[in-house]
């Protein structure tokens, strides 16, 4: 099959500066512009194509994105991820509905218990390895869903409703309908969270996260602090979800526990494999192929879901390393010093 | 079982769960001719009945459970892919199967006519017996019994457990390990078959569904157990069962899920092996 | 490095038996011993992998027990391991830089914020880690991913990573396995030179012709138990020591 990760590296490597520029320019050009191809082939038959674009596309790369940190960059199994989105979502559902505070504000707040919770959950957690982890995390994802269940205060099976949008920003309005200005706006934040990644993989924490996959017991004896630096993958992923759950929250203006099943943990597990665990760009496609097609596989309608099994089977067993594998720098790089 | 030998969760055992439940009620419904009304039957006839539906429902189970092994997952294993292509292969047939039978079923569930009185036959203490319960449990051992001589004292029972401790020299030895991997795979579909029919003979009632719950049940009672270990999973399966039970009752029902996970938790922290099972986070030097 | 009377349990079997020896500054100690005789326990203990069920090990003037393993790494002691374990994935310059990483100040938060004293630090581990591939001789790879490098080098990129960590005790296990004759002479020479660059060095090697060359003092474990702890001269004359290898003093690799 054709190998699309060295293709790509390729012509990446083999432009110079100028030339690369000009593919990211062109590359941020085309995805700012999305919302604006909904009237062609791209679009999605029942569910108005803008706000697909906003959920569950953009949402899922957000995710995906967060969730790759754990999974695909520190090897370690979370099964309840959603469990981060349900917690920024709640929060901003709570306090936008009950104190002043607007979506900007309540955004930190809502990142801050999320990345809480990642601590709260970790620090048990990441003790154990490997599907012992996965499990504890899966039971944590249903506590939480369960918690927002049947508590008063939280509103039950009933939830949250009359959620604020947020206030206008820049002189731009956010109604509940104006999807395209989600969607940048969720756009900017899925290119923060891509920017700290890499940020932080070139670095120390890149590596001590790699050593943690590869081998955790040699890295520990390497010196790397390895449980510190798993909490760490655990609290920015989860920032990461957090973030999107406050924008969810304030987008649909209503939330409720049934939006927080662990069917979405699997769904952004499966973006992250699918994807390519580790590659960034890999996860981002994952996490848009996975959004985009129940939905436009609507006109199978009542199948799709089993139309969406099967293509997970099916391409597990084709390319088991997802989309786009993991970074095989080696090859760029020896090109680079022949040349 | 399958987990010890192939170190994989299966997900898809969930809805080999749920197909199962519904070959029972497909024997009961369709080849004896139950139906709401009909009278139950009684003596002989009776256990050819519970039998025969028994039977079905495991070998259904288990020739689905072969069949998925072949299909998603043995090219992942050949390629040695790590352990998370197989896991989303796992839930791309879970929701392939699920999904497959939602659509058959419209959504509906289905109800099992009843085969049997269910009367009481015994009391002990303050609680009656009754006599669907009885079977149950019964068989259920003597299912476990069966399935720990077949792997302590049979040939293929030792070719598995052989495998699930180290495939290497399994394979030097001469062992066919994909013929063990169905085998495991045919065994383990055959007690969730079992379980099914378990399932519909007490609850009489089925859906597309009911995998899931059950699912998350099974895996927890098999980490509570040790896993890896059957002998824990049987222990783990009571100690869960006792523990959801207590749970409900002293807590009520909608925080069981919760409190049941919670001891999850202390329990692998504090015994990091389960209460049988091979040590999870031993580290190796 | 003093191990003074240690003592490790598994279950029922007894690993190490009231061992007692020390490890003295800028000195090759050689550790050695038949199959199964404890050897890499020894090493799991310093380095933390197993509690002591009894007895002390004192580094540097400070006990061990009981301290985090990235710690004893940090306080001074690294080590390679018997059956190769790199970090397949990253080059061989990243599996040295992730070494060096344990004596840095800056973390996580500095490095994404691109901190001067993280720009600072990464560029001077980067130096570093070159120039320890130099020292072992395998500078040319150091943009090679770890898991497709040779054998022999992939030996040599153990030893430069232990090295990355800044110890001042380097335990070094089995690094000749596999190697043929020409390969465990220049094994030798880097293992005086890695010594004359001022690091201490505790090696567990199967060779006795190698270990014989290199050590300045021979520590013999058979059963868990020290059995000899003298110059390699004395060591190769002990009856005893003859006596646990079945009488083959020389190792016929």
């Amino acid at each position: 099959m054709i190998n699309l990760r060295d293709k790509g590296a390729a012509i990446w490597e083999s432009q110079g500066r100028l030339g690369r520029i000009g593919i990211a320019i062109g590359a941020v050009v085309i995805v700012v512009a999305l919302p604006f191809m909904g009237g062609t082939i791209l679009n999605t038959p029942i569910a108005d194509y803008e706000s697909v674009l906003v959920y569950p596309i953009a949402m899922y790369v957000l995710m995906a994105i967060g969730l790759n940190i754990v999974i695909g960059k520190s090897g370690l199994l979370d099964l309840g991820y959603v469990a981060f989105f349900a917690i920024g979502a709640y929060t901003m559902g709570l306090l936008g509905t009950k104190t002043d505070l607007n979506t900007w504000e309540i955004l930190p707040i809502g990142i801050a218990m999320a990345m809480f919770s990642g601590i709260i959950l970790g620090i048990p957690a990441l003790k154990l390895r490997g599907d012992y982890l996965a499990i504890i995390t899966l039971g944590f994802g249903e506590i939480v869903r369960i918690v927002a269940l049947n508590l008063g205060a939280l509103g039950r099976s009933e939830g949250i409703i009359n959620i604020p949008t947020p206030p206008s920003i820049f002189g731009v309005e956010y109604r509940f309908d104006s999807h395209r200005v989600y969607y940048w706006t969720l756009l900017v934040l899925i290119l923060l969270a891509i920017w700290m990644v890499r940020r932080l993989s070139v670095r120390r924490a890149g590596r001590a996260w790699e050593s943690i996959r590869q081998d955790e017991d040699a890295a520990e004896l390497l010196g790397v602090p390895t449980f510190k630096y798993k909490i760490w993958a655990f609290v920015l992923g989860a920032s990461v979800g957090g973030a999107a759950g406050v924008f969810y929250a304030s987008k649909t203006l209503f939330i409720a526990p049934d939006n927080f099943t662990l069917q979405i943990s699997i769904l952004i597990l499966a973006c992250v494999v699918f994807g390519g665990m580790g590659n960034i760009w890999g996860v981002i496609l994952g996490a848009v192929i996975l959004g985009y097609l129940p939905d436009r596989i609507r006109f199978i309608s009542d199948a799709r879901l089993l139309v969406f099994g099967l293509v997970l089977v099916i391409m597990m067993n084709l390319r088991p390393d997802g989309l786009l594998p993991r970074k095989k720098r080696e090859k760029a790089i020896v090109r680079k010093g022949a040349s | 079982m399958v987990y010890g030998v192939l170190r994989m969760i299966n997900f898809a055992n969930s809805e080999i769960f749920m197909v199962g439940t519904f070959a029972t009620i497909i024997i009961i419904r369709d080849v004896f001719k139950f139906s709401q009304t009909s009278e139950p039957a009684t003596g002989l006839r009776l256990w050819l009945i519970l039998a025969t539906a028994l039977f079905f429902s495991m070998l259904v189970a288990g020739v689905l459970s072969m069949l998925v092994e072949v299909v998603a997952y043995r090219r992942l294993r050949r390629m040695d892919s790590g352990v998370l292509a197989p896991l989303i292969s796992a839930i791309g047939v879970s929701m392939v199967l699920a999904e497959s039978v939602r659509i058959l079923t419209d959504s509906r569930p289905v109800a099992s006519p009843r085969a049997m009185e269910k009367k009481f036959i015994g009391q002990f203490f303050d609680a009656g017996i009754r006599i669907d319960n009885t079977i149950i449990v019964i068989s259920a051992l003597i299912l476990f019994a069966t399935l720990i001589t077949f792997v302590n004292k049979t040939r293929m029972g030792k070719a598995i457990r052989a495998v699930s401790m180290n495939p290497n020299s399994a394979r030097l030895m001469g062992i066919n390990i994909d013929g063990v991997v169905s085998a495991t795979f045919l065994v383990g579909g055959l007690m969730t078959g079992a379980a099914g029919f378990f399932y519909t003979l007490k609850y009489e009632n089925t859906a597309s569904n009911v995998g899931f719950e059950l699912g998350i049940a099974a895996f927890t009672a098999a980490i509570l157990g040790g896993i890896g270990n059957i002998k824990g999973a049987f222990y783990g399966g009571l100690a869960l069962g006792l523990l959801e039970t207590y749970a409900s009752f002293f807590l009520g029902t909608q925080w069981k899920a919760v409190t049941v996970f919670l001891v999850l938790v202390v329990i692998l922290y504090t015994r990091p092996n389960g209460l049988f099972g091979e040590a999870l986070t031993q580290t190796r030097a | 490095m003093e191990l003074n009377q240690v003592t490790m349990k598994f279950g029922g079997v007894t690993a190490l038996n009231d061992v007692t020896f020390d490890v003295k500054e800028k000195e090759i100690l050689g550790l050695i011993g038949p199959n199964g005789a404890g050897k890499t326990t020894i090493f799991n203990v310093i380095t933390g992998v197993y509690q002591v069920t009894s007895g002390e090990i004192v580094f540097a003037g400070r006990s061990l027990s009981g301290v985090k393993r990235y710690k004893i790494t940090k306080s001074g002691i690294a080590r390679t391991f018997q059956n190769i374990r790199l970090w397949g994935d990253m080059t061989a310059l990243e599996n040295v830089m992730t070494a060096a990483d344990t004596h840095k100040k800056s973390g996580l938060v500095s490095g994404l914020f691109g901190l001067p004293v993280s720009r600072r630090e990464e560029k001077r581990d980067k130096a570093r880690a070159q120039e320890l591939l130099d020292f072992v001789g395998i500078g040319e790879f150091s943009d090679r991913l770890a898991k497709n490098l040779p054998y022999g080098v992939q030996r040599r990129l153990e030893i430069a990573r232990a090295l990355g960590a800044e110890p001042k005790l380097l335990l070094l296990d089995e690094p000749a396995a596999g190697f043929n004759p020409s390969e465990k002479v220049e094994l030798a020479t880097t293992i005086r030179k890695i010594r004359d660059a001022g690091y201490t060095v505790l090696l567990i090697e199967h060779d006795m012709s190698l270990v014989m060359k290199v050590s300045d003092r021979v520590v013999v474990l058979d059963f868990g138990q020290i059995i000899a702890n003298d110059s390699p001269g004395k060591v190769q004359d002990d009856p005893r020591v003859i006596e646990a290898y079945l009488g083959v003093p020389e190792d016929a690799s």
